[in-house]
């Protein structure tokens, strides 16, 4: 067998799934007018799948920053954190953080990937033990095999089974990292987080979050679930992106443990990627202002939530979890799915469209972000494209 | 460890793998659950799950990359089994 062969499989695959002119995972978008409204296809759509929970992306004051900061220091820092890619940016940046997560120590990434493939790795090694939730990110899962860790796995947001497995572990919990989601990216659901730290408190064992899409949603600082139900002080270890609510790329670990800081000499993916561009940096540093200075944000964003949840439990719809910025329709099929995809766009709106394993549990899902710059008219738009194709999503093919 | 215990526990996976496979086959040894049986991940992560449930243990996700034939994975429960 060629080192090629393999690839053939998933021509096929790709044959059977995707129908002649249906590609979802070729979507370019052609243009971008705003954090909301694209050109795809010579048309142009509403964005409802693009994780850009606050609108960031196009707020005057980060365009402005990263801007001037573009013109000042260049496009690129051409180095890893490690050697000489740290500007004042970066620095400022984790300080920053830092104070917005009241925690003693910050690290910034280049990626929320990479970010937890540098943390969670540092973190636990051969002889330590990570029990991560089933529906947990790849990111995630690629980290822990990386670690050398026993790596394992308990049901989504099943708190008996979670318990179960602490309690087999014994006296290991002392060296277990449990990790879990704030907000779970493909059904929006959140993690029982209460429960999670109490478990982790009765055993012993350590916390992560990864808060990717609750940052800037959830709390009332927007620092995620663990703010908003009130257990930060469990929390050992903080993760999450720039890519989502502040609109740019990168991502963090906060903690309160000073040793935090000692993983910036083992993490690879610290040490062995470049850094994010100054420009970046300088809209992350703005959008940070921007959540603390603009609570009002959120109320929208939530409101637009509202709105959409709302409209399409009415229409019917069986969607994947409680009101979130994630709104995800469940569709019978995999045909299904593609179909009704394809006809949302051509009426003018772009969703995500998830299939196992990306979707859990074998599910198949029309996936929507909202944002707080979703106007009450475009969501009203979805909701009436999504009743008028309403059979295509819901009568099995 | 003896062999009977190899023998149920074979027995048990057995009614298992067919149950998930949807396959009248029959379990070898050397049957290899993805080649043979067909298993995906996601199947073989419920399938899993079951066998937790069942001999009431802990099934650590790296023991996945040495899991290919049936005789590797009553080895793998028997081990773990023994060992809590
Ligand atoms: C839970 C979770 N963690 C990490 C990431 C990776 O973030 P990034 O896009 O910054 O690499 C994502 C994004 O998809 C995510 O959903």
């Amino acid at each position: 067998m060629g080192l090629l062969d393999k690839l053939d499989t998933i021509a096929a695959t790709r044959e059977t799934l995707l129908p002649e002119g249906i590609n979802p995972f070729d979507v370019v978008i052609e243009e971008i007018h705003s954090a909301t409204e694209g050109t795809i296809d010579g048309h142009r759509v509403v964005l409802a799948g693009t994780n850009n929970y606050l609108g960031l992306t196009f707020h005057p004051s980060c365009i402005e920053a990263a801007r001037e900061t573009l013109l000042s220091e260049g496009t690129g820092t051409t180095g890893s954190r490690m050697a000489n890619g740290t500007f004042s940016g970066h620095s400022a940046l984790e300080k920053e953080l830092a104070i917005f997560y009241d925690c003693s120590s910050a690290i910034v990434f280049s990626t929320g990937f990479v970010t937890n493939l540098g943390a969670i790795s540092s973190l636990a090694g051969p002889g330590d033990v990570i029990v991560l939730d089933a529906d947990s990110h790849a990111s995630i899962y690629d980290a822990c095999r990386m670690s050398g860790a026993e790596m394992i796995r308990f049901r989504h947001n099943n708190m008996v089974d979670l318990e179960k497995k602490l309690s087999r572990l014994g006296p290991k919990c002392k060296n277990t990292l449990i990790i879990a989601e704030g907000i779970y990216s493909m059904l929006g659901d959140c993690a029982p987080l209460v429960e999670i730290a109490a478990l982790k408190r009765k055993y012993g064992a350590w916390l992560m979050v990864d808060e990717a899409h609750s940052m800037g949603v959830l709390g009332e600082h927007g620092r995620g679930l663990a703010e908003a139900v009130g257990v930060e002080k469990d929390v050992d270890f903080t993760v999450g992106t720039f890519s989502k609510s502040l609109g740019s790329i990168g991502g963090y670990c906060v903690s309160n443990h000073r040793k935090l800081d000692l993983i910036r000499y083992i993490s690879r993916s610290y040490v062995f990627t470049a850094s994010p561009s100054p420009a970046t940096i300088s809209s992350v540093r703005e959008a940070l202002k921007v959540i603390s200075a603009e609570p009002q944000l959120r109320i929208k964003l939530w409101e637009n939530v509202d709105q959409l949840y709302r409209g399409l439990e009415r229409l019917g719809f069986e969607l994947g979890s409680d009101p979130s910025p994630i709104v995800a329709i469940r569709v019978p099929t995999k045909e299904n799915a593609l179909f009704a995809w394809k006809a949302i766009l051509d009426k003018g709106i772009y969703v995500n469209l998830v299939f196992p394993p990306a979707a859990p549990a074998g599910l198949s899902l029309l996936r929507c972000s909202i944002s707080a710059a979703h106007t009450p008219e475009q969501i009203n738009f979805i909701l009436k494209t999504f009743a008028d194709l309403k059979p295509m999503m819901t009568d099995a093919i | 460890m003896t062999t009977l215990q190899y023998d149920a526990i074979f027995q048990q996976i057995e009614a298992l793998l067919l149950e998930y496979a949807q396959l009248q086959v029959p379990i070898q040894d050397d049957t290899d659950l993805i080649n043979d049986l067909g298993f995906d991940s996601l199947k073989l992560m419920e399938m899993l799950e079951e066998v937790e449930d069942i001999f009431d243990i802990t099934y650590p996700l790296n023991d996945l990359s040495n899991l290919h034939t049936v005789k590797d994975f009553v080895l793998q429960i028997q081990q773990i089994v023994g060992g809590e």
